[in-house]
């Protein structure tokens, strides 16, 4: 049952029984909190999240407070303040100040509830704090610094309740407890890079990402994940540094609860490098570098020559505007379509939670309008439209966002990350991505050489 | 692995299993039989124990840095707990850890052993020593060696 | 001061832990009562005696156990906590070496009452060789069918004292780490594995059979009207007879430290005393003089009874020194879950040992103060809300010191 809430003499709605502290981040009422996270559940250790709440005598943790009716809370007053600014000093004691070498700068839940809460004179009259490893290697890109760590038990309850893996547990007792894993033994999970995401601290960083770029620098974009037909939401952050090109530095997951919640698989994660590896950049025909004018003529010859005898392939990647486009020319151009599908079926890729067998991003899309998913068996021309398999036919047309070998005539297109474009899921979801990546030689559009070679 | 319980530690846990609502509970009981088995915890130990119990190993293992009275490293000298807490020390624990430093022994100080009346004190294995003197710490462990 | 034994009644008597000598002095005789109680009636009584838990806190233990459903689906434990680690306190490791057999008639009193069949007995792991003695009682009192459908399964700890608090005691029982848990938002039982489960301490349960014997009124005949019956106080440190010795509530502390205690050790002056446990804050000379043993006349003076183990002090104490030793055993004893309590326990431990050591100065006496203040309420458990009682208590009551110090 709804039920009215006040906090900070505002009035809110929420459920009765449910937990105060989801409130407080839904409607961006700012409490500090370590330990809470939305996907792992309340754990109570941080006791950071303290306010008012008016009957009771002491402050009160607001992810372990149920919502009751017309309960009154108090999350900014003078005494709740002096209580966050108390117990954060307490978390810093042990802290190592070093956020201008630190990754998680710019991004850091203890940098900014100390900006919100502290900005005070330490009162930290002892010189030793206790020392811990610096460097562990968790294994699977994760590093640990277990002096920045806060004990919040995010990372353990991870490996506990979403991965079941229960490769992380806090060992010893007291201030010399730590996060560990059993000596000898690394983490051993394909979402272990998510840990990255979910520590609120500097304590666990990205062996990919760190020390490559301040957060703070790079742009982001809403986009979804190209690793499989699931359509995980992403966020690309990128970043063009002055003279050179525009560049992805990671993928990190957007929450969305109807498809990926708050995590995504490693796997996906990195893919954003395939997005600057290898990439075809230039118009090549036999081993020349051609115009894009020459280009355009020989495409043209060509359609003429293989006349009746053309395949138009459609890689399961592409975006629904683009495959929709493609279908539609090759009707114009009288050439069969085909989406091959099965190289993309791999059973061993694909688990419980996000990872699925169909490894295209628009896998639904193709069976959805129902095309051919077979590999084409024209043997005149194939015009084939960023598909990665190998073909054969009399002659073959190549819109590639990669180098392909041995390929005859090739014509560069931009991918997914440098133009916006919807993806339906496996579960038939349709998913807008935005154009992320400002190259400084964007190549064309798939659909802006449909344009340029006469649609 | 190179650990496994003995047959009347093996038999020991089936009868505990009928005690308890959950083979979780017998994580301490096994982390005693282990060590006792082999004077301390091996990482071997704590993967039969968690095939054994069903309960992650990682669990095992925290569980086993929880308390101080497992011990996760091998020492061939003799463990001699002292208790350093305020009984104890007020009637001269602090003399005895003194004195113990002529002898070759482990000495751990540890927290309140429950012998404030009877204090000062020292634990050698799970045998408490009361009321010591310096003169009794080299009968003891005279007896002891 | 009038005798008044009700737990430690049989403690002086030759091989006291053996089943004959035992049953010859009137063991297991109130397990016939049962046939003509029910366990709502035996509850009813236990309420009436006023029983309070022995195990620190204080708590109204008839209270606890009409928190025990009658009727459930799951089915009902009893665990007993002997985790006794709480620094002056040696008293359970009286009851299990010198009366085990009382121990375990309370239990099954206790078990009838709340329709328990299987029973805990949580015991720290440095005393085994007490619960071996505890295990023949067990094992001796089972061969002789006293049992009937009771299993009494001692737990072994292994070294944490925060284990006692009794939720972290479940945890441990379930095979976790001994971390505190969230507590309920309205009065309910403990809950092991799911089940409910009433945690009692030794004491509390050794004296279940007394009350069930002699009745309600016969144990409200000890003590005061709010703390009813006895404790198995004690007394360590400068005293010249220190032990484990009953006497009812509400003696004054000074009678019984000079009756049962023969005074401060020496014939040297007393300077504090500790009065129940390290965790109970600390008392002058003065107020020692003038206190009662009962949880009010405590509490009036803000500190607490806790187990009644008392830590006599004589004149030439550093009281720096004895608040440094007891800040060490919380730093080392903090379960590290919360951060108030993991950080600050070191915190406060480093800063007295930096006055101890001649380093400190008067801004460290106010910034200790400080650490109390937040410490103090804002944890899972009630452990570092006690070591902020007994920062303030000593720094109120001997800051001359801590300053003479600096």
């Amino acid at each position: 049952m709804m039920v009215q809430v006040i906090v900070d003499g505002k009035n809110y709605e929420a459920e009765e029984g449910s937990l105060l502290i989801d409130l407080l981040i839904k409607e961006q009422i700012k409490v500090p909190y370590f330990c809470y996270h939305e996907a792992l559940g309340a754990d109570g250790n941080c006791r950071m999240c303290m306010v008012e709440i008016a009957g009771q005598k002491r402050p009160q943790i607001a992810c372990d407070t149920l919502v009751k009716p017309d309960m009154e809370v108090s999350s900014k007053s003078e005494k709740i303040e002096k209580v966050h600014t108390d117990i954060l000093e307490l978390e810093l004691i042990n802290h190592p100040v070093d956020c201008p070498t630190c990754d998680q700068a710019g991004e850091c839940s203890l940098q900014d509830f100390y900006m919100d809460y502290g900005l005070h004179e330490s009162k930290v009259r002892i010189e030793e704090k206790v020392k811990h490893d610096k460097h562990v290697d968790l294994g699977a890109n994760v590093m640990l610094d277990q002096e920045r760590c806060v004990l919040c038990a995010r990372c353990t309850r991870f490996t506990d309740k979403i991965t079941h893996t229960h490769e992380l547990g806090i060992i010893g007792r007291g201030d010399e407890a730590k996060v560990s894993t059993m000596p000898g033994r690394k983490l051993h999970n394909p979402y272990a890079m998510n840990l990255v995401d979910i520590c609120p601290v500097g304590a666990l960083t990205s062996k990919d990402f760190r020390f490559k770029q301040r957060v703070w620098f790079l742009e982001t974009a809403n986009s979804v994940c190209h690793g499989c037909a699931k359509g995980c939401n992403i966020y690309i952050d990128h970043h063009k540094i002055k003279y050179e090109d525009d560049m992805i530095y990671r993928f990190r997951p957007r929450r969305n609860d109807a498809v990926n919640g708050f995590f995504i698989c490693d796997a996906g994660r990195l893919s954003y490098k395939l997005l600057q590896n290898n990439r075809q950049t230039m118009i090549r025909h036999k081993d020349e570098i051609i115009s894009e004018e020459k280009s355009i003529a020989l495409y043209q010859s060509l359609l003429k020559q293989y006349k009746n005898s053309i395949t138009v392939v459609i890689d399961a990647n592409l975006y629904n505007e683009e495959i929709e486009a493609l279908v539609d020319y090759a009707q114009r151009i009288g050439a069969e379509v085909c989406a091959p599908l099965e190289c993309y079926d791999d059973t061993e890729f694909a688990d419980t939670m996000l990872k699925s067998a169909k490894r295209a991003a628009n896998y639904e899309k193709v069976v959805k309008m129902g095309l051919d998913r077979t590999m084409p068996k024209t043997s005149g021309l194939i015009i084939n439209f960023n598909h990665t398999e190998t073909f054969y036919a009399e002659m073959q047309i190549d819109f590639s966002t990669h180098q392909r070998p041995n390929a005859s005539f090739i014509l560069p297109i931009a991918a997914y990350s440098e133009q916006s474009g919807s993806l339906t899921n496996e579960d038939g979801l349709v998913q807008m991505c935005e154009k992320a990546v400002h190259k400084n030689s964007p190549s064309p559009t798939l659909r802006e050489w449909l344009q340029k070679v006469g649609l | 692995m190179s650990f496994s319980f003995t047959k009347a530690n093996l038999e020991r846990i089936e009868v505990l299993k009928n005690r308890y609502p959950s083979t979780q509970a017998l994580s301490l009981p096994c982390l005693w039989m282990a060590q006792y088995q082999e004077g301390y915890i091996t990482l071997d130990a704590i993967d039969v124990i968690s095939e054994t119990i069903d309960v992650p190993a990682m669990e095992i293992y925290r569980v086993a840095t929880f308390y101080t009275m497992f011990h996760l490293e091998a020492t061939q000298k003799k463990r001699v707990l002292v208790c350093k807490t305020l009984s104890c020390k007020l009637c001269g624990s602090e003399g005895i850890l003194e004195h113990l430093k002529g002898h070759d022994v482990l000495v751990e100080h540890v927290e309140c052993l429950g012998s404030c009346g009877t204090a000062p004190v020292m634990q050698i294995d799970d045998v408490n020593y009361e009321n010591l003197t310096p003169e009794k710490v080299d009968t003891i462990l005279e007896a002891l060696r | 001061m009038r005798e008044a034994l009700i737990v430690s009644r049989k403690f002086s008597l030759e091989e006291s832990h053996t089943l004959a000598v035992a049953q010859e002095h009137g063991a297991y005789k109130t397990l016939k009562k049962l046939q003509n109680l029910s366990p709502l009636e035996v509850i009813k009584i236990i309420k009436e005696s006023g029983l309070r838990g022995k195990g620190g806190g204080g708590a109204p233990a008839g209270n606890k156990w009409a928190l025990m459903p009658q009727e459930s689906e799951k089915p009902s434990f009893l665990a007993v906590n002997c985790d006794e680690s709480e620094p002056g306190t040696f008293k359970d490791r009286q009851i299990i070496t010198k009366d085990p057999h009382l121990l375990i008639e309370g239990i099954l009193l206790t078990c009838y009452a709340i329709k328990a069949i299987h029973a805990y007995v949580y015991i720290r792991g440095e005393y085994y060789q007490y619960q071996q003695v505890l295990q023949v009682a067990v094992d001796e009192a089972n061969a002789a069918g006293l049992l009937g459908d009771v299993k009494i399964t001692l737990h072994r700890g292994a070294g944490a004292y925060i284990c006692g608090e009794k939720s972290a005691l479940l945890e441990s029982m379930e095979g976790k780490r001994g971390h505190p848990r969230l507590k309920p938002k309205q009065p309910e039982p403990e809950w092991y594995f799911g089940n409910p489960t009433l945690v009692n301490n030794v004491e509390t349960i050794a004296s279940v059979p007394f009350i069930l014997e002699h009745g309600a009124e016969a144990y409200r005949s000890y003590g005061t009207e709010r703390s009813p019956g006895t404790l198995l106080f004690a007394m360590s440190g400068h005293v010249e007879r220190p032990g484990v010795y009953e006497a009812e509530f509400g003696v004054p502390m000074m009678e019984y430290i000079n009756h049962f205690g023969g005074g401060v050790k020496n014939g040297k002056k007393l300077k504090a005393v500790i009065p129940g446990g390290a965790s109970t804050g600390v008392l002058t000379a003065k107020e020692a003089e003038e206190v009662l043993l009962d949880y009010e006349s405590l509490r009036a003076m803000g500190v607490s009874l806790g187990t009644g183990g008392m830590i006599v002090m004589d004149e030439e104490t550093s009281m720096v020194a004895v608040l440094k030793n007891l800040l060490e055993f919380y730093h080392e004893e903090s379960c590290g879950q919360c951060t108030p309590c993991r950080e600050g326990t070191g915190w406060v431990d480093k800063l007295v040992g930096k006055i101890l050591d001649g380093r400190g100065s008067s801004a460290d006496i106010d910034e200790l103060l400080e650490i109390a203040e937040t410490m103090n309420g804002k944890t899972i458990c009630v452990f570092a809300p006690a070591v902020s009682a007994v920062i303030v208590s000593f720094l109120t009551r001997f800051r001359d010191e801590f300053e003479a110090a600096l």
